[in-house]
């Protein structure tokens, strides 16, 4: 077992840590370079900055306008992400673990103070997990990941606890090790690819917004042009009564040949 | 701000389809709001081909590559729609309507989805998916509420914009709009509401000749004049149906004594593209853009109209030359500036029962004009009250993005679209609710006469008018 937790701590976590880092950073540069060049095709180069900073540093700090819906969701969620952000960055034993490898260190949290922020991410997350189950809207909503993702990120945090606060026997110590790596790995390699990228895109987010309500000049008539219906525009286009009248038993027949179709 | 829940009956009524089961079929189209008929084979193939030409050829890319990778489905948004906080139905959660559009981008437009297509043999955008977004998109009031309680950034009203676009390439919008749009663009008046330019003329005359006689002083409506500093271009259904607004510009403008005009060439500042098309919405401005050299004016005035504002000042300098494009202004900024100004007397005795103000989502929304009518307001009506909430977080009048000139969904927007608004308007209890958009005033009486409010709806111009003070000297 000891060598597959050398592994999770050597290898997988320099390449899953790199690839999270290279993923995120592409995304990142990837929307900047969009914001760009859709600014250059957008004659109209008015932008209010100054909007766009103050929606984006109030999302980011939501300290004001989060709790004037929804409360105790939204403080559930704003514990959630600080012990999710927080816990892991200035955790003793995490950076103590960077000083041994790169040589330098930074900023360490009490241990106090660390379990508590653990704690909020556990709770939080399965908090967050049962409001999708039981809140309706939010249930409409979901696809499998976002019920997967709270208890996924929860089991590293969950692990982390308890090997720091137990005392636990060798073999117990070592599976729990296990499986914190090997979690936090698989969640590194995940996050550049899934909603989880939100954690790097969300300071875009507003100036993404303000950059696509810029359009560019004569998009209409090329999108007409490509699709081959500059003679017929369809702003104006009359109605088309040279189009036989589709009977209903016609469409069920269609559809039905394109379910057999589909199926074969 | 709790909703009483949707009886049977009134749901039953709200969402009732009025068409003929006949056209039903022939159009294969389930959705309340007319169309015309246009061709209804492979609608998938083609909704995914001008759905890759606007992708070319436009910036959504930005904005649809950006929200399928944050959109986190947190939820926060049901607290902020005016429709779901009415119906509670799932489907009209915003986060859940965009979905309809970012999945099929998500399946069609990127690489994971197609990759995922190929895996699972899934079959891809469906006709049935299609008639979804086609309904779902025009319950949809395009206010931008909820994009102020997004936390990751999502503006839905930008998908909504986006789909309808999309869909009316396909043939799929609104009857009401597309024929106005039609009569604008192509026809011979013109204009939406296809007023002869003779009939215009004769109306104005009528309106001056009345106010001349109520106050006193000439208050002409000057008519092509070239080199005016403002071209005036309200919403053109304001020339027939808002007597009382317009004369209250036109006296705003004998008291300032500034050179304004209406030109005979487009008089229009209604642009439906806005709504549903994006190259609409660029000929629209063309027309404002060309009448406005042919008069040699220095400045673009909107009347009092939500929608045709906004299209205008964010999206002129898109369409009409950059930097270079004049600059457009609203009648409302007109009237407080040179309130402040002094140049416009308003009598604090004339208004004296309750007021309060409806901010259009058009305006408001983007901070643009929130406190001007407020301060002139607040000057001369003795009793002014504010609704909850109010300013950039005022609620849609429930027929936002077009929907009002949709006469066949009018029980939707009255009982579910609106039903917010009228609780609003409701427990302020004011006698004048000011509504400076022509959209907000047709909504908003057909509100208040479907669920019995005691009130009246008005613009801005027209208490003004009421109020405002000459100097008589001829």
């Amino acid at each position: 077992m000891q060598a597959w937790i050398d592994f999770g701590e050597g290898p997988l976590f320099r390449f899953s840590f790199v690839l999270m880092l290279l993923g995120l950073g592409r995304i990142f540069v990837l929307t900047l370079v969009n914001v760009a060049e859709a600014y250059r095709r957008s004659p109209d180069k008015i932008l209010n900055y100054r909007e766009i900073r103050h929606k984006t540093i109030a999302w980011l700090i939501p300290t004001s306008r989060l709790w004037r819906k929804r409360p105790v969701y939204s403080g559930i969620s704003f514990l959630f992400h600080l012990g999710l952000i927080l816990g892991p960055l200035f955790l003793t034993a995490h950076v103590n673990l960077w000083k041994l490898s790169v040589g330098f260190a930074w900023f360490t949290l009490p241990q106090g103070l660390a379990n508590l922020l653990t704690l909020a991410a556990i709770i939080g997350a399965l908090a967050l997990f049962l409001m999708r189950v039981f809140y309706s809207p939010a249930r409409a909503l979901s696809r499998r990941q976002d019920y997967a993702w709270p208890l996924l990120l929860a089991i590293p945090f969950l692990t982390g606890y308890l090997m720091v606060n137990n005392t636990l026997t060798a073999g117990a110590y070592q599976a729990m090790m296990l499986v914190h790596l090997y979690t936090a790995a698989f969640i590194m390699l995940l996050i550049p690819f899934t909603k989880i990228a939100h954690c790097v895109l969300v300071p875009l987010s507003q100036l993404v917004t303000a950059v696509s309500w810029k359009f560019p000049a004569g998009t209409g008539a090329r999108v007409l042009e490509t699709l081959g219906l500059s003679e017929r525009p369809t702003w104006v286009d009359k109605p088309r009564l040279d189009i036989a009248p589709v009977k209903l038993p016609d469409l069920i027949k269609v559809q039905s040949q394109k379910k057999e179709a589909k199926a074969s | 701000m709790k909703l009483t829940s949707l009886t049977p009956d009134e749901q039953h009524k709200a969402f009732a389809n009025s068409k003929k089961t006949e056209v039903l079929h022939r159009q294969n189209l389930p959705v309340s709001y007319h169309v015309e008929d246009h061709d209804v084979q492979d609608r998938p193939r083609r909704f995914l081909e001008a759905f890759a030409a606007i992708l070319k050829h436009s910036n959504y890319r930005v904005a649809l590559e950006h929200y399928v990778r944050v959109s986190a489905k947190c939820s926060r948004c049901t607290t902020h729609c005016q429709v779901y906080l009415a119906t509670s139905d799932p489907r009209d959660v915003p986060c859940n309507r965009s979905e309809l559009l970012l999945s099929v981008y998500r399946r069609h437009f990127t690489v994971s989805g197609l990759l995922r297509g190929r895996l699972t043999a899934d079959a891809g955008l469906t006709d049935e998916h299609i008639k979804r977004m086609a309904e779902a998109f025009y319950t949809c009031t395009a206010c931008r509420r909820c994009h102020f309680e997004c936390p990751l950034g999502v503006d839905h009203a930008l998908i909504t914009h986006l789909a309808r676009y999309i869909l009316s390439e396909i043939g799929i919008s609104p009857r009401a709009l597309v024929v106005s749009v039609r009569e604008q663009l192509i026809g011979a008046s013109g204009n939406t509401s296809a007023i002869p330019v003779p009939a215009l003329l004769d109306n104005l005359e009528f309106l001056s000749e009345d106010m001349k006689e109520e106050k006193g002083v000439p208050i002409p409506f000057p008519i092509d004049q070239e080199g005016a500093e403002f071209l005036f271009l309200p919403a053109v259904s304001d020339f027939l149906m808002e007597a009382d607004t317009l004369m209250g510009n036109a006296a705003v403008f004998a008291a300032t004594g500034d050179r304004w005009t209406v030109g005979t060439g487009y008089f229009d500042g209604i642009n439906y593209g806005l709504f549903y098309n994006d190259q609409v919405l660029e000929k629209v401005l063309l027309k404002i853009k060309a009448e406005a050299e042919r008069l040699k004016v220095k400045k673009i005035l909107i009347g009092e109209c939500g929608h045709a504002s906004r299209s205008a000042k964010f999206f002129y300098p898109t369409f009409c030359g950059g930097k270079a494009a004049l600059p457009v202004i609203n009648i409302l900024e007109y009237t407080w500036q040179r309130w402040k100004e002094g140049r416009i007397k308003l009598d604090p005795n004339i208004v004296t029962d309750k007021v309060t103000y409806h901010d259009p989502c058009n305006i408001s929304r983007p901070g643009w004009i929130v406190e001007q009518p407020r301060e002139v307001l607040k000057a001369f009506c003795q009793n002014y009250v504010e609704m909850t909430p109010n300013r950039r977080d005022n609620i849609c009048c429930g027929g936002g993005g077009g929907t009002v000139s949709i006469d066949e969904i009018r029980p939707y927007r009255t009982i579910v679209a609106g039903r917010a608004k009228a609780e609003q308007i409701r427990a302020t209890g004011a006698k004048y609710v000011v509504a400076p958009c022509a959209n907000c005033k047709k909504q908003l009486r057909e509100l208040v006469e479907d669920n019995n409010l005691n009130c009246e709806i008005v613009g801005l111009h027209d208490l003004i008018y009421k109020a405002i003070i000459f100097d008589k000297q001829g």
